[in-house]
């Protein structure tokens, strides 16, 4: 699983509550897909591109556990989600509804808003390719690559109920 | 292993599980509240649309609308009240009060079992001696539905031991506050924390409570307390059904423990953007405010309206302060009732509100201006929640919530308490 395109940098700390707000999250997610982080760059859910690779900091996706949060950063077509760290509820969510994501210590030094990245899941690399840099991070549970490659949780339901 | 891990192993069919292990258990009971039960509803029925296997299991509760304030919303919850008949779930309406304090006095949470919820502060229930956390809002609580199971990676655990005893003024909350500060947010991510010591012991299990309740907000998956004789007794108060009891071994790991001694401890703050902005009451003392309010996840209980009703018997609000009491469950509004608490507020100048889970997000009230600024019991004070993202949130006891809605600003209670 591999995606590449421009780097949309966010910062530490960033709730759920700021993704999608709690007002919008009975919208269709394109709907809310429309408004995504708009409060930290409204830049971003008006030019995002398919395959472009979303960075943030610490604690990405703290606060409530909205699973439509995940949902609309997928739905603007980001390819991959890299993050210093995650949230647990945000970590969880990203897997069952199929949104690639990766913690990877560092990244935020490493990488500028605007710089192309190219990400592969499965070896967990990340690169700069705006400046050769390469970056490694956390190894994702086998459980989760499965469910990942399964599109989420919904499609792989039946292997839990084994 | 410890008490979580007896727990998830038992739940999964294994002897033992260890840190890092991805378990497949059966969940024992599904909370889910007004706006999750909707989104989840409609998952179950569109995406996973399998069979409802354990209706039984599955507790809606009304909590973020006492009210429905628009059509949008009022549809909202007919819908799940058609999807709760329809595969007969339990529903608790309007009213009812916040999702898990109805939880736990519908007797949906014993010790020993699995409680997963699509609210994040679901970990509460980890006071009661149960596996508790949160699942997020949308597929997995839908996949619980159909199979009574959930995928948990089993976390590392913190062990933080608590002594000592507060001074005068000083309550449990200021202690869970000022923890968070301690921990740090992000300070716990992934890691149960077990919560022990002679401080712990002590408390009632309602003061317990507020523990656990912090759990998500320093990055944790579950907290919990080893159950013990007040455990055992304060849940059957709500059930009848068998429980198994779980505790942790003498000898159990901890990736690492964290000790303090809570004796000197003051009145504690924490004021937006985030959890960890937390100082003694004095180092805001001063800063004005609009609105107080006791209510909201772990707020709201007799305990606080007690708190309360001691500096507002006999003052008045501020000019200019208004002061939502919003209680936990309809039993603790019964209990301010009887006790004379409601009287005292009302004399006071505060309003009474439905029991509900009050200005959390502001999905039914609680939404302010930029200009403005709250104190309250929430558990949360983060940009955006309440309104304006500008809008400032201070977290604090009820003692000190109400000493600042008397005065107008953030004040230390204890000059109200006659403690100094």
């Amino acid at each position: 699983m591999e995606a590449k395109g421009r780097c949309w940098k966010f910062g530490d700390n960033i709730p759920t509550d700021q993704i999608v707000k709690a007002d919008r999250v009975l919208l269709s997610i394109d709907e809310m897909a429309k408004h995504v982080l708009e409060n930290l760059n409204p830049d971003f859910p008006k030019n995002v591109k398919k395959g472009d690779i979303l960075v943030a900091g610490k604690h990405f996706g703290q606060s409530s556990g909205r699973a439509v949060a995940p949902k609309a950063i997928k739905a603007t077509g980001v390819g991959a989600v890299i993050v210093e760290y995650a949230s647990r509820l945000f970590y969880r969510n990203a897997y069952e509804i199929g949104l690639p994501l990766l913690e990877c210590e560092g990244i935020t030094k490493g990488v500028n808003d605007g710089d192309i990245l190219y990400v592969n899941m499965e070896e967990g690399l990340v690169k700069n390719e705006t400046t050769g840099q390469e970056f490694h991070a956390r190894p994702i549970d086998p459980f989760l690559m499965r469910m990942l490659e399964a599109g989420g949780l919904i499609a792989f339901g039946p292997e839990i109920d084994e | 292993m410890n008490m979580i891990e007896k727990i998830l192993a038992k739940a999964s069919g294994k002897k033992e599980v260890k840190p890092g292990d991805v378990v497949v258990a059966n969940v024992d009971t599904l909370l889910l509240h007004d706006l999750s039960g909707y989104i989840t509803a409609n998952v179950f029925e569109n995406e996973v649309k399998k069979d409802m296997r354990y209706p039984e299991r599955v507790a809606m509760v009304f909590d973020h609308h006492f009210s429905p304030p628009t059509q949008q919303r009022a549809e909202v919850l007919e819908r799940n009240r058609e999807f709760a008949r329809k595969y007969n779930v339990n529903l608790f309406d309007c009213g009812s009060g916040n999702i898990h304090n109805v939880g736990v006095r519908k007797g949906f949470v014993r010790p020993g079992t699995i409680v997963a919820g699509s609210d994040s502060h679901t970990p509460v229930h980890g006071t009661m001696g149960c596996f508790a956390t949160g699942l997020g809002n949308n597929s997995n609580a839908a996949t619980v539905m159909a199979y009574g199971k959930a995928w948990f990676m089993v976390p590392k655990t913190i062990k933080i031991e608590l002594t000592g005893r507060t001074k005068p003024g000083v309550t449990p909350r200021d202690v869970a506050l000022w923890l968070t500060g301690q921990i740090g947010e992000g300070g716990a991510v992934y890691r149960a924390i077990h919560f022990t010591g002679s401080f712990m012991k002590e408390l009632d299990v309602w003061d317990r409570w507020l523990f656990p309740l912090i759990t998500i907000d320093v990055g944790g998956k579950c907290g919990f307390i080893d159950p013990d004789e007040k455990t055992i007794e304060f849940i059957k108060q709500y059930t009848d059904q068998p429980f198994e009891v779980f505790t942790s071994d003498p000898d159990c790991e901890y990736e690492k423990v964290l000790h303090f001694d809570i004796s000197n401890l003051e009145p504690q703050v924490a004021a937006s953007p985030t959890l960890g902005n937390v100082k003694p009451a004095a180092g805001f003392a001063g800063n004005p405010i609009q609105w107080a309010e006791l209510g909201g996840h772990g707020g709201g209980r007799l305990e606080d309206f007690r708190q309360a009703a001691q500096i507002l018997k006999g003052h008045k609000l501020a000019p200019g302060v208004k002061f939502n009491a919003v209680p936990s469950s309809r039993e603790t509004f019964d209990m301010c009732l009887k006790e004379g608490i409601v009287e005292i507020f009302h004399q006071a100048g505060a309003s009474w509100f439905p029991a509900s889970t009050g200005s959390n997000q502001a999905i039914n009230m609680g939404a302010m201006s930029k200009n403005e600024a709250m104190i309250s019991t929430h558990a949360r004070n983060f940009p955006g929640r309440n309104g304006s993202p500008e809008a400032i949130m201070y977290l604090s006891s009820a003692y000190t919530a109400a000493a600042s809605a008397v005065k107008g600003c953030v004040a230390d209670p204890r000059e109200f308490l006659e403690v100094l």
